[in-house]
């Protein structure tokens, strides 16, 4: 069993590799790189703001170990025929789940001590809270965290509620209280209860599992769902296989579309613009380029990240629209329309270059909000306007030919 | 309207899966395209739709070739293809439209056309509906509609049959003749040859990218000396030659 893990994990792992290297290969990396140096910008130019403990100190440490201890779920790999073919070797799978534990505990020890890490600065000078108990208080939000991982085992098993409540919410209300009284006061109490918690849980852990039975339909669907909330995030940066995108009716946007008249000329701007409103994938993605530009300009105040965010985004954007373009390209009916091949790109240059006009006039306003109306503010809108014209109408069209 | 291929020769790639391939489809005429697994019937369908590009040879429609004139080229086709294509963002009444919009045809009237066969196939009140919440045979049915309300004179259905219930099958025949009797021609490729037996006026039995042999069923027995023979007898007697 413990091969058939091993075997899993190595499959599972190039995948993983071959999507990150994807990743790190766009240049959507770029505003990454500028989005980390701008809010690490902001966070230093923040903490220097900070001169005296404040009372909403110790509750937003309380809150944010809360909410990273969220973070990360079981890997059980188990995949769809497993219900099938491995049915007759649910026993042993006590063993595998005891190796998908096991690495699944590491991510979340990376996060929870970098976030620890990161936010001690915050902790010591808002919080007021000693080196020594900010370390120790991770220390305890770790070994918590393990107790929750053995936890979701037990979910595999049915042997995950108590008293009407699933063991997740019950454990979540317990880190709660345990955070508040650590930090209040003595930071040695999560990292103790944690430790006799896990002791027990651990002690128990394969009496329990064996009072079960193994949950196939639920455990795969959690995988599934899990590998599927991987995929999405991979294929905002890149094109994952199997991922669809969902398709929701929108009806509320539907006033966006009175203006195309229905006409032969006006083929594809019809398909495309439903299709950017309704798909999930594109108009999600310039839904959320679009509030990280603007909030990023809401914050920062030197002139030249926010020209380059401005700028950057604007681009980055337009070029994440040339993927749909590509998938409409693929329907074969499409193709057969006795429609001329450049009123495609006709159309489609149409609907990037209202999309980008729309990112444009919303990261006018934050611009107009952070530097009010001066010289600096018309400068950035304007190289905006610059990058919109470029991509909308040289930079796309001349993609889109090497596509068709 | 007159369909001809000419010593058509391509298919994908490197490979060559048609080999001058020649027949004709007459006006008002309903033929049948058999021949099978891999013996070249969606690839020469391909070829007419404009799909793929013919190596050697040529495919008129009235005398015209799809480089003549692109776009009058195409009007004159209709497609359904085997397996359906539909835009998974658009709703059932929307791809109505966009192909309305995309062959230039009349609002109102093509409207009330395909209301007349989304009723027939019982799919006048899914207007709203997505692909995703269609079955198999639905998509197929919105895919004839999408076909048959256009102006085409050449209908070009690739494997019809299969995944229609009975009824539907039996009105898809109704609106073939429909059309048949207003001086279209329609091209079938399919497995099923008992039905497309008794609908079809000729055959062309396909065998390795090149046609055995065309004509009607009379004809057809004759050339294969089975003159108590059926399509399928007729079928199995090709496909044994090969041995």
């Amino acid at each position: 069993m413990t091969d058939l893990w091993k075997e899993r994990l190595r499959r599972h792992q190039l995948d993983q590799f071959k999507y990150l290297r994807l990743i790190f290969n766009d240049n959507f990396v770029l505003a990454f790189i500028v989005l980390i140096g701008a809010l690490g910008f902001w966070y230093s130019n923040f903490l220097d703001t900070i001169n005296q403990v404040n009372i909403f100190g110790k509750p937003i440490v309380i809150i944010l170990y809360w909410l990273i201890a969220q973070s990360g779920s079981v890997a059980t790999l188990l995949e769809e025929p497993d219900s099938t073919f491995l049915l007759v070797k649910e026993k042993d799978f006590y063993d595998y789940f005891k190796a998908a534990k096991n690495y699944s505990s590491m991510l979340p020890i990376v996060t929870i001590a970098l976030v620890g890490f990161l936010m001690s600065p915050f902790a010591f000078k808002a919080a007021g809270l000693s080196v020594l108990s900010i370390v120790i208080l991770t220390l305890g939000v770790i070994v918590y965290k393990f107790t929750m991982i053995n936890f979701e085992v037990f979910g595999i098993y049915g042997k995950d509620s108590f008293k009407g409540m699933s063991a997740k919410n019950w454990l979540n209300l317990l880190l709660l209280a345990l955070l508040i009284v650590s930090t209040y006061l003595s930071s040695f109490v999560l990292v103790i209860v944690a430790v006799i918690l896990l002791g027990v849980v651990i002690s128990k852990s394969q009496a329990i599992c064996e009072s079960g039975q193994l949950q196939w339909q639920s455990a795969i669907a959690k995988e599934n769902q899990r590998m599927f909330r991987i995929k999405r995030f991979y294929n905002l940066f890149t094109d994952v296989p199997g991922v669809n995108s969902k398709i929701r009716r929108r009806k509320w946007l539907d006033f966006l579309f009175k203006g195309i008249k229905q006409e032969q000329g006006n083929t594809y701007l019809y398909l495309f613009a439903r299709g950017f409103v309704r798909n999930n994938e594109y108009i999600g993605l310039f839904f959320r380029l679009t509030v990280i530009q603007a909030i990023m300009l809401c914050l920062i105040d030197n002139f030249y990240i926010s020209l380059i965010v401005e700028m950057l985004f604007i681009y980055l954007v337009g070029f994440q629209l040339k993927p749909y373009f590509k998938e409409t390209m693929q329907n074969l009916m499409q193709r057969i329309y006795p429609v001329k091949q450049a009123d495609k790109i006709k159309d489609f240059t149409k609907l990037s270059t209202f999309v980008l006009f729309v990112q444009w006039l919303i990261s006018a306003f934050a611009i107009l909000y952070k530097f009010s109306f001066s010289m600096n503010s018309l400068i950035i809108i304007a190289a905006g306007l610059a990058v919109l014209v470029f991509v909308g109408y040289f930079y796309i069209p001349r993609q889109l030919k090497k596509i068709i | 309207m007159t369909l001809e291929l000419k010593e058509l020769t391509g298919g994908y790639g490197q490979v060559s899966v048609l080999k001058k391939e020649t027949f004709t489809v007459e006006d008002g005429q309903v033929v049948g395209l058999i021949g099978l697994n891999g013996a070249g019937k969606s690839t020469t369908i391909k070829h007419i739709i404009g799909l793929l590009t013919p190596r050697g040879g040529q495919i008129l429609i009235d005398g015209m070739s799809l480089q003549d004139n692109v776009e009058e080229y195409r009007k004159k086709i209709a497609y359904v293809p085997e397996m359906p294509i539909l835009y998974s963002e658009l709703t059932l009444k929307e791809h109505i439209n966009l192909t309305i919009m995309a062959y230039g045809l009349d609002h109102d009237k093509t409207w009330e056309k395909a209301h007349e066969l989304l009723k027939t196939f019982r799919l006048d009140n899914k207007l709203d509906w997505f692909p995703q919440n269609f079955s198999k045979g639905m998509k197929q049915k919105v895919m004839i509609v999408c076909a048959f309300m256009t102006d085409a004179r050449l209908f070009i259905i690739d494997e019809p049959f299969t995944g229609l219930d009975p009824l539907a099958v039996n009105d898809l025949l109704n609106i073939v003749e429909e059309k048949k009797q207003k001086g279209c021609s329609v091209l079938m490729s399919t497995h099923v040859l008992a039905t497309v037996q008794d609908h079809a006026d000729k055959f062309i039995l396909l065998n390795h990218g090149q046609v055995r042999a065309d004509g009607t069923l009379d004809e057809l027995k004759e050339k294969f000396d089975m003159q108590n023979g059926n399509l399928d007898d007729i079928y199995i007697k090709m496909s044994n030659e090969d041995q």
